[in-house]
């Protein structure tokens, strides 16, 4: 630690005097509450938004005037419920959240291990280039770039094509749209189990084999428990991430597996109906904090934690 | 609403007042007076659309008024909830000019945030498909009639286009033609290609419901116009159901691309101009000089022909290469080959074929 | 398979599995912005940087460019704060409904990013602050807040709390210890979350898309407009761009505090 300057101590001391004014040593074990609030707030903007999308959901739109009526209905949410076409979209996206999450974390696991575990400093640095650079190119240009590779004329079928392999149908379906959500998820997977796996030290596995465990049970029964944190945060972040994801159904999809963001946007953008899209988004946003808060329940807020630290 | 008195003064209350008060002084110069703002913001589709719109009208106009064109790109559907969000709380509209589809623009003449353009010159002597069908006035103007083609990749149809839109139930083109993914421009010559007839649209539209459900094995792909034309390049597709202009763009940028009107006919359709409210006065102005200087016969003949679109201003030339071509209708002969529903049909039920639209290739 | 050889296999197969399928796009991207020809694909048909020379002739794209650089700069400045402030609430105090606090801060990430847009077009149309720069920057910042918050509190984790008392102990009062003590310790994780709500910001274009006009667009919602019609490969350059930017970026960090700070945490 470097040693704060010399007369450092005076600013800090008058910083000290005001604090003491404004927040009383009586108060601060209460200070918890100043520190959250602007986060508190900042998410409020994001509630002021969403208490106009709900007032909208109570509203049918007029066709003769293409405005919502002034009338209070739950019109909307009965077409949800009634059309069986939104509860296929629903379907088709908490399954795919599922699936997204689990084979991202059985990716990202061995990334985050092998990064925090070798012992060699350029492949620490290659490994993590390799997660950021993804990041700064962004979901749109990534897609773009897998319709040309596993397109009907795409890299892939050019190169079965040489081994005399008929081309296969790798896009517009349900699967390259999980594959193009795998791959997108996977670096935020493994910057959120980084901290996780980095905070177990080597000595534990260590000692795990001393007492005759080999690797595979050393990872299952003491590497995996102590990295809960890490994989209830990557989990929460990439369900919830994938539930709401709109880009990769759009591109790697072919119209015809709309995710239920992608259904929101047709209402909004394409029918104009602005009630029916905010029911939707209610709807969506109901069971999106419904699990999370359900898994918190059950697991703990993992890295996102909330709890005071025990340790 | 809010309580606007809290808020600042806009712009435009400001100008307003600033004309009341001017007017006082010089009431019959006020048109005189309007004064030039710093640009027109005009929103357009990109792309070969967008050129044909500099090059035909906008470079026009700030040649004439020296008022440059500034084009926001935005898309038409993205762009009308942002529009209309401005006029209902008050606010100036980020666009002076939309141009935009006819339903759409009928759908915002019913919401009743657009300008009336009776009053404008240049409205004189155009073709009746320049009025809004079904509406009062002028709240848009039509700007030219465009057609729904079956697009087809010349490779593979060596023996020549296809001639009925039946064409793609046929297992050989498998996830190998392309709709809308809204269904438009094809959902009324579903019901025609489905055994049904034009008498059937909107009440009975149970055949066209038919034939989609059956081209829904034949897993064709959704999407719209720039997807089009990578699935044509990257040779995804064979058959696509698209808008001429797209089909001849790429045949221009060397995609091998035709197209064709079959026998059951093609959805044709227009597009038009319109201004939405809220914009200060002047601006106004301006903006309705831009819409009639875009329906002069000058800008109709150098936009339209880029587009290879026909014009509402009546007796233009068509370009050389669509002389005689069906996908530009200009006799009422070549238009009854060609299948017009009118906007109000249109925007009265779009909602309800999308929705049965999405629950068939969704479900 | 069980053996130390087995778990290096298994381990370091799975680990370039992912190196590949993240690094292929980024290959392809790159390689297709040399062409000379009109459309992207890959192998290009002919090398040229001609892309590249219509890119910087845009004035359109590099205003874009500038505006989504104040933009993103003015998120993450909003963020840095509010996160490190939320985090050490989060770690440090007792809060009373502290799930219920979890699941409302987490609303950014379950509420889809088009009605988030929406709601905010809305509100800050309400209160006449749409047409501006800085609300699209405010507005980035609550979509991503949780990723700030969350690195923060990764680091206080992982911080020794008795520092701080033997710091206390030297006589040290509340805001010293905090700037002396807790700030360089927990740098890594504000640096973390500072380059990720930078990066996210500088690439979004949903909800950009809704709160900025033609005279306020970003670059990313520029590149979504212009897709939107027709596919050349100048987006392919603007791509490549984006990739150098990370680079310097990257190597920016590495010089002033090493890129293992990712990985401590302690």
């Amino acid at each position: 630690m470097k040693q704060a300057p010399a007369n450092s101590w005076r600013p800090i001391d008058a910083v000290e005097a005001v604090v003491s004014t404004v927040w009383p040593r009586r108060w601060r074990d209460k200070i918890g509450w100043p520190f959250i609030a602007p986060a508190l707030l900042l998410v409020g903007i994001l509630v002021i938004g969403l208490g106009y999308i709900i007032q909208d959901s109570l509203h049918e739109l007029d066709i003769a005037t293409y405005r919502l009526g002034d009338d209070y209905t739950l019109a909307n949410y009965g077409i949800l419920a009634q059309k069986t076409v939104y509860r296929t979209v629903i379907g088709r996206t908490l399954l795919a959240a599922a699936i997204v999450t689990g084979v991202s974390l059985f990716l990202a696991l061995p990334y985050a291990y092998v990064l925090t575990r070798t012992s060699s400093s350029a492949m620490r640095k290659f490994l993590l280039v390799a997660i950021f650079l993804p990041f700064f190119i962004g979901q749109v240009v990534r897609a773009y770039g897998w319709l040309i590779i596993l397109g009907a004329k795409g890299l892939v079928n050019s190169l079965l094509g040489l081994l005399g392999i008929a081309p296969l149908d790798l896009l517009f379906n349900y699967g390259a749209v999980i594959f193009g959500l795998i791959q997108y998820m996977v670096p935020f997977a493994v910057l959120l189990l980084l901290p996780a796996l980095a905070a177990i030290p080597e000595d534990v596995e260590l000692a795990s084999e001393n007492l005759g465990a080999n690797w595979m049970q050393t990872f299952w029964h003491v590497v995996l428990p102590m990295a809960r944190p890490g994989l209830v945060g990557a989990s929460v972040v990439v369900f919830t991430l994938t539930l709401t994801d709109f880009a990769t159904p759009e591109i790697l999809g072919g119209g015809t597996t709309d995710f239920i963001a992608n259904t929101i946007y047709d209402s909004f953008f394409e029918i104009s109906d602005p009630g029916l899209g905010s029911a939707l988004s209610v709807v969506l946003v109901t069971i999106g904090s419904a699990l999370v808060g359900l898994v918190f329940l059950a697991l703990g807020t993992g890295t996102l934690d909330i709890a005071r630290h025990q340790e | 609403m809010s309580d606007m008195s809290k808020f600042p003064m806009t712009r435009r209350r400001f100008v307003q007042g600033a004309a009341l008060g001017a007017g006082a002084l010089m009431a019959p110069s006020i048109a005189f007076g309007q004064s030039k703002p710093d640009e027109i913001v005009v929103r357009a589709w990109g792309g070969a659309w967008g050129d044909a719109l500099k090059a035909g009208v906008a470079d026009g106009f700030t040649a004439e008024t020296g008022i440059p064109v500034r084009f926001d790109f935005t898309e038409d559907n993205e762009i009308k909830p942002k529009i209309w969000a401005a006029v209902d709380q008050g606010r100036v509209p980020p666009i002076h000019v939309n141009w935009d589809t006819t339903i759409n623009a009928t759908i915002s003449a019913r919401r009743g945030v657009t300008v009336d353009l009776s009053d404008l010159p240049n409205l004189k002597g155009l073709l009746p498909i320049a009025h809004p069908a079904g509406l009062e006035g002028y709240p848009f103007v039509n700007t030219y009639s465009y057609v729904y083609v079956l697009a087809y990749r010349r490779e593979a149809f060596p023996n020549g286009a296809p001639t009925s839109w039946r064409v793609m139930l046929d297992p050989k083109y498998k996830k190998r033609c392309a709709l809308y993914d809204d269904g438009i421009g094809f959902t009324s010559i579903a019901v025609i290609a489905g055994g049904g007839s034009i008498a059937d649209i909107p009440d009975n539209m149970k055949p066209g419901y038919d034939f989609l459900r059956q081209l829904k094995k034949n897993e064709p792909l959704l999407g719209e116009d720039p997807d089009f034309t990578t699935w044509f390049q990257n040779g995804e597709i064979d058959i696509a159901c698209t808008i001429s202009v797209n089909a001849r763009a790429a045949r221009q940028n060397g995609i091998a691309v035709d197209w064709t009107v079959p026998k059951e006919g093609a959805e044709v359709d227009t597009d038009g101009l319109w201004i939405p409210r809220g914009l200060p006065e002047n601006e106004e102005y301006w903006a309705k000089q831009f819409v009639n200087h875009a329906l002069s016969r000058d800008a109709q003949a150098k936009w339209c022909s880029a587009l290879g679109l026909p014009p509402v201003y009546p007796g233009l030339k068509p370009p050389a290469d669509l002389v005689g071509d069906p996908a530009y209708p200009t006799t009422s002969a070549d238009f009854t080959k060609l299948v017009s529903i009118p906007s109000p049909v249109l925007v009265d039920n779009q909602s309800i074929w999308f929705a049965k639209f999405n629950e068939i290739f969704q479900g | 398979m069980t053996g130390r050889r087995g778990k290096a296999i298994v381990m370091w197969t799975l680990t370039l599995t992912s190196v590949v399928m993240l690094g292929l796009p980024t290959i392809i991207i790159i390689g297709a912005s040399f062409t000379s020809g009109d459309m992207i694909r890959f192998p290009p048909q002919g090398l040229s940087l001609r892309w590249y020379g219509e890119l910087l002739g845009e004035v359109a794209f590099r205003s874009a460019f500038w505006r989504s650089l104040y933009v993103s700069v003015i998120c993450t400045l909003i963020s840095i704060p509010i996160g490190v402030l939320a985090g050490l609430a989060t770690m440090r105090y007792r809060l009373a409904f502290g799930r219920t606090i979890q699941v409302y801060l987490l609303l950014p990430f379950t509420i889809p990013l088009v009605v988030s847009g929406i709601g905010m077009m809305l509100f800050f149309g309400e209160i006449r602050i749409l047409g501006s720069l800085w609300p699209v920057g405010v507005a980035l910042s609550v979509i991503n807040i949780p990723f700030m918050i969350w690195s923060v509190a990764a680091a206080i984790g992982g911080l020794d709390p008795e520092l701080e008392d033997a710091a206390a102990n030297c006589g040290a009062r509340p805001v010293q210890i905090f700037f002396t003590v807790t700030l360089p310790a927990i740098a890594s994780g504000i640096i973390t979350g500072a380059l990720l709500m930078f990066i996210l910001a500088f690439n979004e274009f949903l909800v950009s898309l809704l709160l900025t006009d033609s005279r306020t667009v970003t670059l990313p919602v520029q590149i979504y407009n212009s897709i939107r019609n027709v596919i050349t490969p100048d987006l392919a350059a603007v791509s490549v761009v984006y990739i150098v930017i990370a680079l310097v970026t990257i190597w920016v960090l590495d010089r002033l505090a090493g890129l293992d700070i990712f990985l401590r945490s302690r």
